[in-house]
């Protein structure tokens, strides 16, 4: 097992690298993560990674709102995901994707019930087309809490 | 093919209005280093991808640009809802909505339209792939800039979400070069063109 990159934000680079060719320093596997809620403010699940402008970042979480939590689970799969696709071995990512995957798969068909469609084949589950009610995801709500 | 998931991958709420910002915002929306081009240059690209990463990642890291972009048409859209008279001749944006009215549509802050001249598709993957981190920079300068100018901390909440992934996205394509060169020859990348030769 490799040794926990913690937040140095180091890669590897060939030994070898050959001239005359654009080189991105490869993530080490076993990189640390935040957890998914700091991650999806953070725009980065990898403290390595996480590179702000003039010291402006995004503090503390999400709004405890249940379409939040499927966010930051939902954001962490993509971030995982990508990831991945470059890291292909990396069983631990691996394993910490299956968990986000199935928390996600859970939350997801919770918030389906309570508040309304997120996919298509969710929209007429009470014997009633929904797909339609709003807010839609580029509204503004009104209502939302603070 | 594409499924739509009704919601947005971070939250938008603008809670003030500010057409001004909305005018300089939507160079992101349809401008050269924007999120309609970012999708269409990586969904574009993938056909000639000839190996699993760089077909996975572009596919990924496209699909997850649609995404930006409806957010960033979010808060377009957000900033421009129920505008005032007097906002809607507002200096910097009379221009905008003379055109569009508070529409959303894909423009450069300067008022060039779209255009597919600000993406490019090569052919060959390390050419491509090479495009892409230059892309994933120029988004990531544009987002600077946003937040140089722009001080409403809802917006700016966002911004730097999205900022914050054109530096994940660039270091991806580069490992995705690197996964590139190890199947090919490694004394010589440029011996063919693997998205022809192969």
């Amino acid at each position: 097992m490799q040794e926990r990159m913690e937040e140095s934000g180091l890669g590897r680079l060939p030994q070898y690298a050959p001239l005359a060719n654009p080189y991105v320093p490869y993530q080490s596997c076993g990189a640390a993560t935040y957890p998914a809620k700091r991650g999806v403010v953070r725009g980065t699940l990898f403290p390595g990674l996480d590179l702000p402008f003039l010291g402006m970042v995004n503090e503390g979480e999400l709004p405890n709102l249940p379409l939040h939590e499927l966010q930051a689970l939902s954001f962490a799969i993509t971030e995982l995901g990508l990831y991945l696709d470059t890291h292909t071995d990396d069983t631990e990512a691996l394993e910490l994707f299956r968990r986000y995957v199935a928390l996600y798969e859970d939350g997801a068909a919770q918030y389906q019930e309570k508040y309304g469609p997120l996919r298509l084949q969710c929209a007429g589950k009470n014997g009633r087309y929904n797909w339609l009610q709003s807010p839609w995801p580029w509204e503004y709500d009104a209502k939302q809490e603070d | 093919m594409f499924v739509y998931e009704k919601k947005l991958q971070y939250p938008v709420r603008i809670k003030n209005t500010n057409p001004r910002l909305a005018a300089l915002i939507i160079s992101q929306y349809g401008g050269p280093d924007g999120e309609l081009g970012a999708s269409l240059r990586y969904l574009s690209q993938r056909f000639s991808m000839p190996f699993p990463e760089q077909k996975g990642l572009l596919t990924d890291i496209g699909t997850e640009e649609l995404g930006h972009l409806e957010m960033v048409g979010a808060i377009v859209h957000q900033l421009t809802r129920n505008l005032t008279e007097e906002q809607q001749r507002a200096a910097g944006f009379d221009a905008y909505f003379v055109d569009h009215t508070a529409g959303v549509y894909p423009t450069a802050a300067s008022g060039f339209p779209f255009s597919a001249a600000s993406i490019a598709v090569k052919g060959d993957p390390i050419a491509d792939l090479t495009e892409d981190l230059a892309a994933e920079q120029k988004a990531r300068v544009t987002y600077d800039n946003i937040l140089r100018l722009s001080d409403d901390p809802d917006v700016n909440d966002v911004i730097k979400f999205l900022r914050q992934r054109e530096i994940v996205h660039f270091q991806r394509f580069g490992e995705a070069i690197q996964c590139l060169r190890e199947r090919l020859n490694q004394k010589n990348v440029y011996y063919m063109n693997p998205a022809v030769d192969l």
